[in-house]
């Protein structure tokens, strides 16, 4: 009878070691958003994709819709080519929607905010945003704008 | 494997120092078989290392320790722990594991080396229980046992496996004489109706004496005397005689050594 | 002059007695765990360690795995208020305890909590003769006493440290979310993009899996290795906790430099 509760006991134990470890994979590193077989795919290339990582969040109007899968240099266009998961459930993405790469705050992260387009035409599974807008790097902001303020006290 | 000779236990030259103090010099004992053998002398000569000898515990620097017929040091550790099957000891603290109790103690080494089913185990048990005289008490745990019950309990553990040797180390120590005289006769009776071979090593004269067949007796690394009870006791030898007799002052000193008495108590100086 | 070479030669034999103890506690280690035990209860003997050794800590783990994911949020939202990214307090608290607090302080607890305890029974069980009673039994006490406790400290400790891990996180949720009003979904999704399964978590695992070897080791060595007195086993004990705390922290360093 004692050797029953303390099998029991040990059980429990391990159990919650292994869930522990479940809840940090799924729940901590959000390996559940990973999970690409209620999404689907479109990519875009971007004249500049600075600061974007994979697994960046993919936003609409300020909501996770899905996120970054892949990012690699595009050799033949010279651009960067970013590869997006998208929830299955969102698929009224018009064809012509915007994708840019957005800042949180000033100096937080780097993320894709896709804004509508008009088409009646919706995105699919491996359609290609067309329109997008690159990263704003920050030290060619403050450049841009040291060189007007020189060129304006000309 | 057994070799039916006249010894169970034959030491041959055997040498062993510990942090750099010699404890035995090309010592040779043999222990007859069937028989009670005691080993005696002061504390600390070495007794309690011989045991550790020859159940492998501590390694001899040189020499044989042949237990019926394989030479101990020379054992692999598979076939030395099933060597040590053959030997029963009975530690001076008793040893009982403190987790399991007093039948399970008993158990133990049932449990690990046969594969019996439970009601022989039991059985098994409860018998050498019964030898002991502590059957009522199986079902204790071995901190409600008193000291001399405890050694009896780890006697009954100690001869589950009916081995062929039993070696007691310092058996009597801290005993009252009720329990110390149960534990004469049982080593006795265990001896002579399991056809045991028994080494006892103590530095309790009267009831080593009592019951040994045999007597070494040990000291300065070396064996001062061996033979019957009867013949140690008229020795010559007078280091033998002295501890036999309980003297004092003798070949041992009362004294450590120092410098002159009256020497010491008048010089001034500081110690 | 002859001072100093007196000095030199305890110097020298000091470091001789480290090494001899060091080679003595490999063979140990190896002895122990190699070979298969030959006893039918085997599976028995290791539940009952992995109780005295896992779930008895439990308590102190998951009441200190709370404490210090609270005072991390408090202190990351204190600081990160400064730059307005107090929504970032959530990965701050999960990337430091997986990486580094869990893993070490779950070590540092189990050393005292644990190491200590397998080192006392361990000497005790030597100094009241019962390890080498079992040797006359014709039972190792490597397999039989040794190896389980090994293993159950291999095992719990990994386990105690995800356990840490968690409770620390949700402890530190209560503190951004519940009390200082950090947006609970930027709190979980700011940790959830910060926060690699590969390089965090299974880099963490992997820690506590060193940190449990090191630990186990070294306190059952030391339970086996003392000298068997009231006063050795104190003694021992209390280099357990030294030596395993030691040796946490450092192999901390260097495992930090390989893996991130």
């Amino acid at each position: 009878m004692r050797m029953r509760t303390l099998e029991l006991t040990v059980g429990v134990f391990i159990l919650a070691g292994v869930l522990a470890l479940a809840v940090l994979a799924m729940r901590v590193s959000g390996l559940t958003n990973d999970a690409t077989g209620d999404s689907y795919k479109v990519f875009a290339h971007f004249d500049n994709v600075a600061g974007l990582t994979t697994r960046a969040k993919v936003t609409m109007a300020g909501v996770t819709i899905g996120q970054v899968t892949d990012i690699r240099f595009d050799k033949n266009r010279y651009t960067g080519f970013v590869e997006m998961a998208i929830n299955k459930d969102v698929n009224t993405l018009p064809a012509d929607s915007t994708a840019s790469i957005v800042t949180a705050g000033l100096l937080g992260e780097k993320y894709v905010g896709i804004s509508v387009g008009g088409d009646d035409l919706m995105l699919a599974e491996g359609d290609e945003i067309h329109d997008t807008q690159s990263a704003l790097v920050l030290e060619e902001l403050i450049g841009r704008f040291l060189l007007n303020t020189v060129s304006s006290e000309d | 494997m057994a070799v039916s000779s006249e010894y169970i236990v034959d030491l041959q030259q055997i040498s062993f120092t510990r942090a750099e103090r010699v404890i035995f010099d090309k010592v040779d004992i043999r222990i007859p078989r069937g028989k009670v053998t005691g080993i005696m002398g002061p504390s600390g000569c070495g007794k309690t290392t011989l045991l550790r000898l020859i159940g492998a515990q501590l390694r001899p620097d040189s020499g044989a320790i042949v237990v019926n017929g394989q030479n101990i040091p020379e054992l692999g550790r598979e076939d030395l722990f099933a060597a040590r099957q053959q030997m029963g000891m009975l530690f001076q603290s008793g040893a009982l594991f403190t987790d399991l109790s007093v039948f399970e103690n008993v158990a133990f080494p049932l449990r690990v080396h046969t594969s019996l089913p439970e009601d022989m185990v039991r059985d098994i048990v409860l018998l050498k229980l019964q030898a002991v005289g502590l059957r009522g008490a199986h079902k204790l745990m071995p901190d409600e046992l008193s000291g001399g019950m405890k050694r009896r309990v780890a006697l009954a553990r100690a001869i589950a496996l009916d081995p062929e040797l039993m070696m007691y180390d310092e058996p009597f120590v801290g005993q009252d004489p009720i329990s110390m005289g149960v534990l004469v006769r049982l080593i006795r009776l265990l001896n002579d109706a399991l056809g045991l071979s028994s080494i006892v090593v103590s530095h309790d004269l009267a009831e080593t004496a009592s019951i040994a067949d045999y007597l070494y007796v040990v000291g300065d690394g070396q064996v001062l005397g061996h033979g019957q009870t009867d013949e140690l006791m008229n020795s010559d030898n007078p280091r033998i005689r002295q501890f036999m007799q309980g003297e004092p002052d003798g070949p041992v000193p009362f004294h450590f050594p120092a410098n002159g008495y009256i020497d010491d108590l008048l010089s001034r100086e500081r110690t | 002059m002859g001072a100093m070479i007196n000095r030199l030669a305890l110097l020298g034999y000091a470091g001789l007695n480290v090494i001899a103890a060091l080679g003595r506690s490999g063979v140990f280690l190896f002895q122990a765990l190699t070979g298969r035990s030959r006893f039918g209860n085997a599976f028995e003997l290791l539940l009952k360690q992995l109780y005295s050794v896992g779930v008895l800590s439990l308590a102190i783990i998951i009441v200190s795995g709370l404490f210090i994911g609270m005072v991390l949020a408090l202190q990351g939202y204190m600081i990160l208020v400064g730059y307005g990214s107090e929504q970032a307090v959530g990965q701050m608290v999960a990337l430091t305890l997986l990486r580094e607090l869990g893993p070490v302080v779950t070590a540092l607890l189990f050393a005292g909590r644990a190491g200590s305890a397998l080192t006392a029974e361990i000497g005790l069980m030597k100094a009241t003769e019962q390890l080498s009673s079992l040797e006359m039994i014709g039972v190792d006490p490597l397999k039989y006493v040794i190896a389980p406790r090994l293993w159950a400290g291999f095992i719990s400790m990994p386990l105690l440290s995800m356990i840490f891990c968690v409770v620390g996180i949700w402890g530190g949720a209560m503190v951004a979310v519940d009390w200082l009003g950090v947006y609970s979904g930027s709190y979980w999704s700011n940790m959830q993009n910060a926060v690699e399964f590969g390089s965090d978590v299974i880099n963490g695992l992997i820690k506590a899996i060193a940190f449990a070897f090191v630990v186990t080791w070294i306190a059952v060595f030391q339970g086996y290795d003392c000298e068997p007195t009231s006063e050795g086993i104190s003694r021992a004990t209390t280099r357990t906790v030294v030596y395993a705390s030691l040796a946490v922290l450092g192999l901390d360093f260097i495992l930090t430099a390989l893996m991130f």
